[in-house]
């Protein structure tokens, strides 16, 4: 199988909600400012290749594959009108790491969009089974060039 | 120090392993102070595996979490040099454990990379700030400068960048990191489990 995405996350099993609606890879713009919010579950597969070195026998859902489940999950939604050049990440603005995650774990992240000036920040509370797992505020800009 | 810590000893310090050791060689490190570590990006990862032939060029460029995973692991090679921190050190390895090429300080607590599960892991805690400037790409030779902004405990804070042929690509503001026993978050396999509050995630990784 092939993909247009270079990722370390493969993430089998992944379900973008808004509003009763779903499917992955799904765009339209959700989570905008009042409306709401975006909801994905992310099913955490043994078989994610990050696990071998991750470490080994010990696997743990590395944090950095949180905030990207979280990223992946803002470009399956972006904001309600994101120019055609798309969304580019910026900034991680903040991430608080509360609990860990770990192999056949379901995450639940409920996102929000709001405008920062010409760029969007998304917020992100990432949950399991086991309560709080992570709080993550991305920050994208608008374009394809670094200027 | 005698020689820039390689690969071997990166090894030695950190439990991660392929595909998730992200840093390939230390080339300059004042211990407990800043460090200057090499992450090789190449094609061959199993990130790109899966990338259609038609992929466009703007497709290749390396994930920004790996980047960030990559200068925390670098950070947690600072770490291990720190004198009150004590993650290298498996005393059945040779040559002795650290980065500076001291004996383990205290042996008996460093990570074993065959045991995880018993040793203490350093995990991130927090992450404020970090901004990307600029893609990253297979053949690309990314340059992590870390450094220690403080450290209280077993909690330290760092900041830095991240360097290609010279244009800043990464820029770190703050990241907070813990060591931990591993076996602290080996309990939390067993839920249902109230929050393990005040944890996080083994990030030497993230």
């Amino acid at each position: 199988m092939t993909t247009s995405r270079c990722s370390p996350v493969a993430a089998a099993g992944w379900r973008v909600d808004r509003g009763g609606t779903g499917g992955e890879g799904e765009t339209g713009g959700g989570g905008a400012p009042g409306g709401d919010p975006v909801l994905a579950v992310v099913r955490v597969d043994p078989a994610e290749p990050v696990f071998a070195g991750h470490y080994p026998g010990f696997p743990i859902f590395p944090g950095v594959c949180v905030v990207e489940c979280v990223h992946r999950t803002a470009l399956a939604a972006p904001p309600p009108s994101p120019p055609p050049a798309g969304l580019v990440l910026a900034a991680v603005e903040s991430t608080r790491f509360l609990s860990p995650v770990f192999p056949h774990d379901e995450l639940t992240i409920k996102l929000t969009w709001s405008p920062e000036g010409p760029q969007w920040r998304c917020a992100a509370e990432v949950r399991s089974a086991r309560g709080r797992v992570a709080q993550v505020r991305l920050r994208y800009r608008t374009g394809g060039d670094w200027s | 120090m005698t020689h820039p810590p390689g690969f071997a000893e990166i090894k030695r310090v950190l439990p991660h392993r392929y595909p998730m050791l992200l840093v390939d060689r230390v080339v300059e490190i004042e211990p407990g102070i800043r460090l200057t570590a090499r992450k090789a990006v190449s094609g061959n990862e199993p990130w790109y595996r899966d990338l259609a032939d038609d992929t466009p060029a703007t497709g290749y460029a390396y994930p920004p979490t790996l980047l960030v995973e990559s200068w925390c692991q670098a950070a947690g090679l600072l770490a291990a040099s720190e004198p009150t921190w004590d993650l290298a050190g498996d005393p059945t390895n040779e040559p002795p454990g650290g980065l500076t090429g001291e004996p383990p300080r205290n042996p008996a607590s460093g990570l074993d990379r065959q045991d995880v599960p018993t040793g203490r892991v350093l995990l991130i805690g927090a992450i404020t700030g970090i901004r990307f400037t600029g893609d990253v790409f297979p053949g690309d030779l990314v340059e992590h400068r870390v450094r220690l902004v403080r450290s209280v405990g077993d909690t330290a804070i760092f900041e830095g960048e991240s360097l290609v042929d010279g244009r800043t690509v990464v820029e770190v503001e703050r990241v907070v990191v813990a060591l931990r026993p591993a076996a602290e978050l080996a309990g939390a396999t067993q839920p249902p489990r109230a929050e393990l509050a005040g944890t996080a995630q083994p990030a030497l990784t993230g």
